[in-house]
């Protein structure tokens, strides 16, 4: 007879069946959204009165206030598009800013100036992620149990694991990141009943991604990703601003760019529905018509359409065994771009839902899921790795040993050897990108193997893993063969933030919550004292003789306190002079009431006040 | 019964429903220990699928089932015909990249193409005679033909600068 199996308390290996709560989060270059689902689908959870769109914008008071999303747009000084810098050095931030940035710790992420001193574009996201978990957690009035962030497809090792530590200095469980087109393709497989060979073209406003996919019966494979990381409407908004400097002949500065962007944004806008629009600026004024600006950013949408030719071939699918071209992202709004991805495509693209929310509707879907809920338990998705991985060898060459495409989770593992006789250590460098040379590829780590037995060279058999998980993290190790000696690491990227550095952001974070918290107390005491001091003036003016002067002078005293203590920025201390006041106050606001209720009842039978 | 011949469709369906039942978001709310062998199984399954749907890489599992190991080159087991042929073949891919000319490349692929078919279909018979020997030159032989159609594929996309 076979054994039953009984699992120890907690470690049970059934799901709780109990309803958790799970977020999708479309974490963008210029916008940023929070979904949720239910048992019926997926719903955009509000992020203000009548907003679902959370402009991806933060602005550090001097104050330490931080404002985030709308709010901080007003301000001149406001951090924006920090997702471009995510997991990016210096050198690769080639757009102009509207704000400050100063070089970061070992050739890290380069960190911004703000009024509240330097942030790292980490921070940053961390804070927009924070406002968009607590809307999510007062549209559910529950307690979040995970969230699925989505990043761009093509981002790589770095880039994503910023994002994913902007996630812990949130304070959320990541249950996965997941990629943008996957994640619209959840949403449009399950709304539209897509299946078939699709095309999801993602024109964001920092991000361009392109993924072929295969969707059939809820299964969501990518065969093919591509895209530029640092190509969006962004770019288009930049192409104007240089072309109002040629036509004007000024040099803006960094001071005009707050201006020029919504400028342009309001131009871009227009010229999708009409052929022409005035535009004025710093004494200058002119028309842009269609043509120009066709001209001025179709340089960028053909290099979109070499990333579609690029993925369609290494996936070897030709354009006639394509099923539906989905357009996603806010870009997409442009006719321009749809009228040339029609072309290319030789079809109609598929734009019914809501470019701007499709991505956040199959985060929640697949958040959904994760967390074992109902809506879409049948659904699997298989996303590949966007980049080649690889392992310096000699000459400066890489060995790439993940290919790009590759379907993740993946191991693979390639065996090297001793370069010298009597070699006892190897330095390992890890590199992503496509090209031949190290230096054309993207440095990820460098580690060591040590204590290799010293052996001729070309004897010791020394085998590299590398392991690529769902997330599409890295880790790799390496081991000698004969020996058995071992060595690993969890890929950090170079570009990354140490640990160090993440836990001081973890305990800030929390330091600025107690700090939000204290600033919300102090608000509501000053509240609440004013009112007591004015219940307590307009008592004395109406009803002052009824107390000895003895307690007249010791109600006036602490009134004196307390109103003095406001001034103080000390929440305790008008906490607790507010009390005393309430206190030494609550016998005369009985007398006042003996006095009113007799007043009240005074020339008038008992009947009458019954009623 | 092992084959060198699969059923596409088969393999696609069982692959699917393997990773519907192993894949690591299947377990996302379970303890470490299982979502590290779930990261394990899929990875396995994933290595497989790519290993079966490949010919070139699906004749080296084939080669290492009979217990050879494919990765074992011995280039004296070269013969002479391949190694003209692969000298011919260079110099016609030199030729066309140098002169970006995109015809010729297409015209080598196809001829590539149509050796590699020939390549493993003689492969298989090889196989299926338990003439390993021959199956193993064969099998470098299919190799050096996916080398060059590789690097066709990269002179293409040089020129078509992917």
């Amino acid at each position: 007879m076979a054994l039953l199996q009984i699992s120890e308390p907690g470690q049970s290996p059934r799901r709780s069946h109990s309803k958790k709560h799970a977020l999708g989060i479309d974490l963008g270059t210029t916008n940023s959204l929070v979904a949720s689902a239910n048992s019926e689908g997926p719903f955009i959870i509000k992020v203000s009165e009548d907003e679902v769109l959370l402009p991806s914008v933060v602005d550090y008071r001097k104050d330490g206030q931080v404002l985030v999303g709308k709010e901080a747009q007003e301000s001149p000084q406001s951090i924006s598009s920090v997702k471009r810098l995510m997991g990016r050095g210096q050198q690769d931030v080639q757009h102009r800013l509207s704000y400050r940035l100063v070089p970061g710790e070992q050739e890290g992420m380069p960190m911004i100036e703000t009024a509240a001193g330097r942030k790292s574009p980490v921070e940053v996201s961390a804070d927009i992620l924070k406002r968009l978990a607590q809307c999510g957690q007062a549209k559910l009035d529950a307690d979040i149990d995970g969230v699925v962030i989505t990043v761009p497809a093509y981002f790589d090792e770095a880039q994503r694991q910023a994002t994913k530590d902007a996630a812990r200095i949130a304070g959320l469980n990541v249950l996965r990141l997941l990629s943008e087109p996957t994640a619209a393709a959840v949403a449009y497989g399950l709304d539209k009943k897509l299946e078939g060979t699709v095309i999801i073209y993602d024109l964001g406003g920092g991000t361009f991604d392109v993924s072929l996919m295969k969707l059939e019966k809820g299964v969501f494979s990518v065969l093919a990703t591509g895209g530029d990381t640092a190509l969006g409407g962004d770019d288009f908004d930049h192409a104007i601003i240089h072309w109002l400097e040629k036509q004007s002949g000024q040099a803006f500065g960094q001071a005009d760019m707050h201006v020029l962007k919504n400028l342009v944004r309001h131009a871009k806008h227009e010229l999708s529905g009409q052929e022409q629009v005035e535009l004025a600026y710093a004494g200058w004024h002119g028309t842009l018509d269609q043509d120009t600006y066709h001209q001025l950013i179709d340089d960028y949408i053909d290099e979109t359409l070499k990333a579609c030719r690029r993925v369609l071939r290494d996936a070897q699918v030709s354009i006639e065994e394509i099923t539906d071209v989905v357009l996603v992202g806010g870009s997409t709004r442009s006719p321009r771009v749809q009228e040339k991805v029609a072309d290319f495509f030789q079809r109609e693209v598929l734009h019914e839902l809501d470019p701007d929310q499709v991505v956040a509707l199959g985060a929640a879907i697949q958040a959904d899921s994760l967390v074992g809920n109902k809506y879409g338990k049948d659904l699997l998705l298989l996303d590949v790795n966007p980049l080649s991985l690889g392992i310096e060898t000699m000459g400066g060459l890489i060995e790439k040993i993940i290919p790009r495409n590759t379907t993740i989770p993946v191991s693979r593992a390639q065996e090297f050897t001793t370069f010298k006789d009597g070699q006892t250590v190897m330095n390992l460098h890890v590199l992503q990108g496509e090209r031949e040379l190290v230096d054309d590829c993207r440095s990820l780590a460098f580690f060591e193997l040590r204590n290799i037995p010293p052996m001729v060279a070309g004897a010791a058999r020394i085998r590299v893993t590398f392991q690529v998980d769902a997330d599409g993290l890295l880790s790799v190790e390496a081991e000698e063969l004969s020996s058995g000696v071992k060595s690993s690491v969890v890929v950090k990227p170079s570009f990354g933030l140490q640990e160090r550095e993440i836990e001081k952001m973890i305990r800030d974070s929390h330091t600025q919550a107690r700090h939000d918290k204290e600033m919300r107390q102090l608000k509501e005491n000053q509240v609440e004292a004013l009112r007591i001091i004015e219940a307590t003036e307009s008592a004395l003016v109406s009803d002052g003789e009824l107390l000895s002067s003895e307690e007249r002078k010791m109600l006036e005293a602490a009134l004196q306190d307390l109103r003095k203590s406001l001034s103080s920025d000390d929440a305790d201390l008008i906490h607790e002079n507010s009390v005393k006041l309430n206190d030494l106050s609550t016998e005369f606001a009985a007398r006042r009431m003996d006095t009113q209720i007799k007043s009240a009842f005074a020339g008038k039978k008992l009947e009458e006040i019954d009623r | 019964m092992e084959s060198f011949d699969i059923d596409p469709e088969a393999l696609g369906e069982s692959y699917r429903k393997l990773q519907a039942q192993y894949h690591p978001d299947r377990v996302s709310g379970l303890d470490d220990t299982a979502r590290l062998q779930a990261l394990q199984t899929s990875s396995i399954i994933n290595q497989a699928f790519d290993t079966l749907k490949s010919p070139l890489k699906r004749a080296a599992y084939m080669l290492s089932l009979k217990g050879l190991d494919p990765d074992k080159y011995q280039q004296s087991l070269m013969s002479e015909d391949l190694l003209i042929q692969q000298m011919h073949w260079r110099e016609q891919l030199e030729e066309a990249a140098q002169d970006e000319n995109l015809n010729a490349l297409d015209n080598l692929k196809k001829t590539a193409q149509t050796e590699l078919q020939d390549c493993l279909a003689e492969f298989k018979t090889q196989l299926n005679e338990e003439e390993l020997d021959k199956a193993k030159a064969l099998y470098h032989k299919l190799q050096f033909i996916n080398k060059i159609l590789q690097e066709i594929n990269r002179a293409e996309e040089k020129i078509l600068d992917y």
